[in-house]
């Protein structure tokens, strides 16, 4: 797969095992500038995974990822700093449990990107207040609900002005009341141009928002097109039968 | 996580039926009989010994009786906190150690460890009493006590911060590489306030056994509680009676101790696991 000039993300080759199961087999997949690409697949798939191997989360074990051209550091500061420039959203919202909501989402730039304090705390409340929860600055992420809470870990993401988010399965430890104004926000970025990667069981969300989509399964990409041919038309029986479950009867 | 709505009895136990309840009620009874028939042969036998012979209780009643245990407590007290401090401070240094990236410190701190954690604090003491001084280091009788003391509670406290390092999610640490924080910051900053808020409880309860410990500094004749009750005891021939007095007292300071921990546990527990009713999941 030639690397186009606008690739932001490119992935060559990539294979994981863990242990006998092989998670990731010959992964290529290329994310260009701005894009929008959905990850969806049974579970077991493989996709989390890929998306963790994107900041490194998860090691691979030969092939090649590269961000803006250049491979990911392998460990320490380097590996620290790329880390900083993409944003990652998780399934557990894992805020700092021991931290305000405010402190949650100033405590990248002050502590990796240097911003002074002030600064900082302004810059928080302006992004706690455009994912809708800045009444909550103050109270610690135990007294969120898991919405509010996953609103701000995108918030925490945004503070360090990402070139590109990744998010994790986002919506699916919230209440099913609580999945739209997560979705919202993640629209609201889609429209402003922000490279992502997005592992969902949303396919709503897939269809009206992503530019592509990829359908993983036994550790492998089976099929990647348009949303609106991916969901009408799949090409594979592996898709289809996917497709036919969820959708249910 | 959520001790502090159900408590340990909730967890390990189902809502008790009728018949419980009456086994519960029968068992009480049952219980409480052989409680006093127990204690009724304890007064019995004191009486048939003449341990309520005056002579045994009433240089209670003098005051430099009082001022002799105090002084021995003031001793119990400095070389258990003293102790405590050290500990906590050898303790931490000792899990930072063998969690940390460098192979040959981490083998160090475990093998240390694992030493402190198996040796008896009295064999130290001897090391420290009998070994050290014939190569020359003389030390007072307080640090011939604190250090040994201290050496084999830090490798419980090592074991006790590893524990609470352990217990704090993956996904914490996760999050924080995820804004680019490096392996040092994520320690200090996200990985260690909230475990040494995990195991303040366990370290105040550690306490109890520094305390504890302290009694054997008759081996190096240093005046804590113990030593001073032991010189009462010869100077008045009042072996039960002391020991008795001197039993409430160690029962009352470790008491206010475990209450200590209880406050703490509920405190900092509070402060990051509670869901507040007004804004449930």
């Amino acid at each position: 797969m030639a690397a186009k000039s606008t690739a932001i993300i490119q992935m060559h080759h990539v294979d994981k095992h863990y242990g006998e199961l092989h998670v990731l087999q010959d992964i290529n997949l290329d994310v260009q500038k701005g894009e929008v690409v959905v990850l969806i697949g049974p579970s077991g798939s493989g996709k989390s995974t890929l998306c963790r191997t994107i900041n490194r989360l998860e090691t691979i074990d030969s092939g090649e990822i590269l961000f803006e051209g250049k491979p990911l550091p392998q460990e320490g500061k380097e590996l620290a700093a790329y880390r900083a420039e993409i944003g990652m959203v998780f399934q557990s919202f894992n805020l700092f449990a021991h931290k305000t909501i405010l402190d949650n989402v100033t405590l990248g730039p002050r502590e990796v990107l240097g911003t002074p304090k002030e600064e900082a705390e302004k810059e928080a409340m302006d992004l706690l207040a455009r994912v809708g929860v800045a009444e909550q600055a103050h109270k610690v992420p135990a007294q969120l609900s898991g919405g509010q809470q996953q609103r701000v870990a995108i918030a925490r993401s945004l503070a360090m002005h990402p070139k590109a988010m990744l998010f994790d399965e986002p919506t699916s430890a919230l209440d099913p009341e609580m999945i739209n104004e997560v979705l919202e926000v993640m629209v609201g970025l889609a429209k402003e141009g922000m490279t992502m990667v997005v592992v969902t069981h949303e396919m709503n969300f897939a269809r009206r928002v992503s530019n592509r989509v990829v359908f993983m399964a036994d550790g492998q990409i089976m099929e990647e097109g348009a949303p609106d041919e991916f969901f009408d038309h799949p090409k594979t029986e592996r898709a289809k039968d996917f497709l036919d479950s969820i959708r249910g009867h | 996580m959520s001790a502090h709505t159900t408590s340990m009895r909730d967890a390990l136990y189902e809502a008790p039926g009728p018949k419980t309840r009456r086994r519960t009620v029968i068992g009480t009874v049952v219980s409480l009989v052989l409680l006093a028939v127990a204690i009724f042969f304890i007064i019995r036998q004191f009486y048939i010994t003449d341990q309520f012979n005056e002579r045994y209780w009433s240089f209670l009643l003098e005051w430099s009786t009082w001022r002799f245990l105090l002084e021995g407590l003031w001793g119990t007290i400095q070389v258990a906190i003293m102790s405590g401090i050290i500990s906590m401070a050898l303790g931490l240094l000792l899990m930072l150690g063998r969690i940390g990236q460098n192979k040959i410190v981490s083998g160090i701190c475990h093998v240390l460890t694992d030493l402190f954690r198996s040796l008896p604090s009295l064999l130290l003491i001897y090391f420290f009493f009998l070994v050290i001084p014939k190569y020359g280091i003389r030390m007072p009788s307080f640090w011939m006590l604190t250090i040994p003391i201290s050496l084999a509670a830090s490798g419980v406290l090592a074991e006790v911060f590893r524990a609470g390092v352990n217990a704090v999610p993956k996904g914490q640490t996760e999050a924080a590489m995820s804004i680019g924080l490096t392996h040092g910051k994520i320690v200090r900053k996200i990985i260690l306030p909230q475990a040494l808020r995990i195991v303040i409880p366990s370290l105040v309860s550690q306490l109890v056994v520094v305390v504890k410990d302290t009694t054997v500094a008759y081996v190096v004749s240093f005046p804590d509680l113990m030593q001073n009750t032991r010189v009462l005891i010869s100077n008045y021939d009042a072996l039960v009676s002391m020991y008795f007095v001197v039993a409430i007292i160690y029962i009352l300071i470790n008491y206010a101790i475990n209450q200590l921990s209880i406050y703490l546990a509920h405190r900092s527990g509070n402060k990051i696991v509670t869901r507040t009713s007004e804004n449930p999941v």
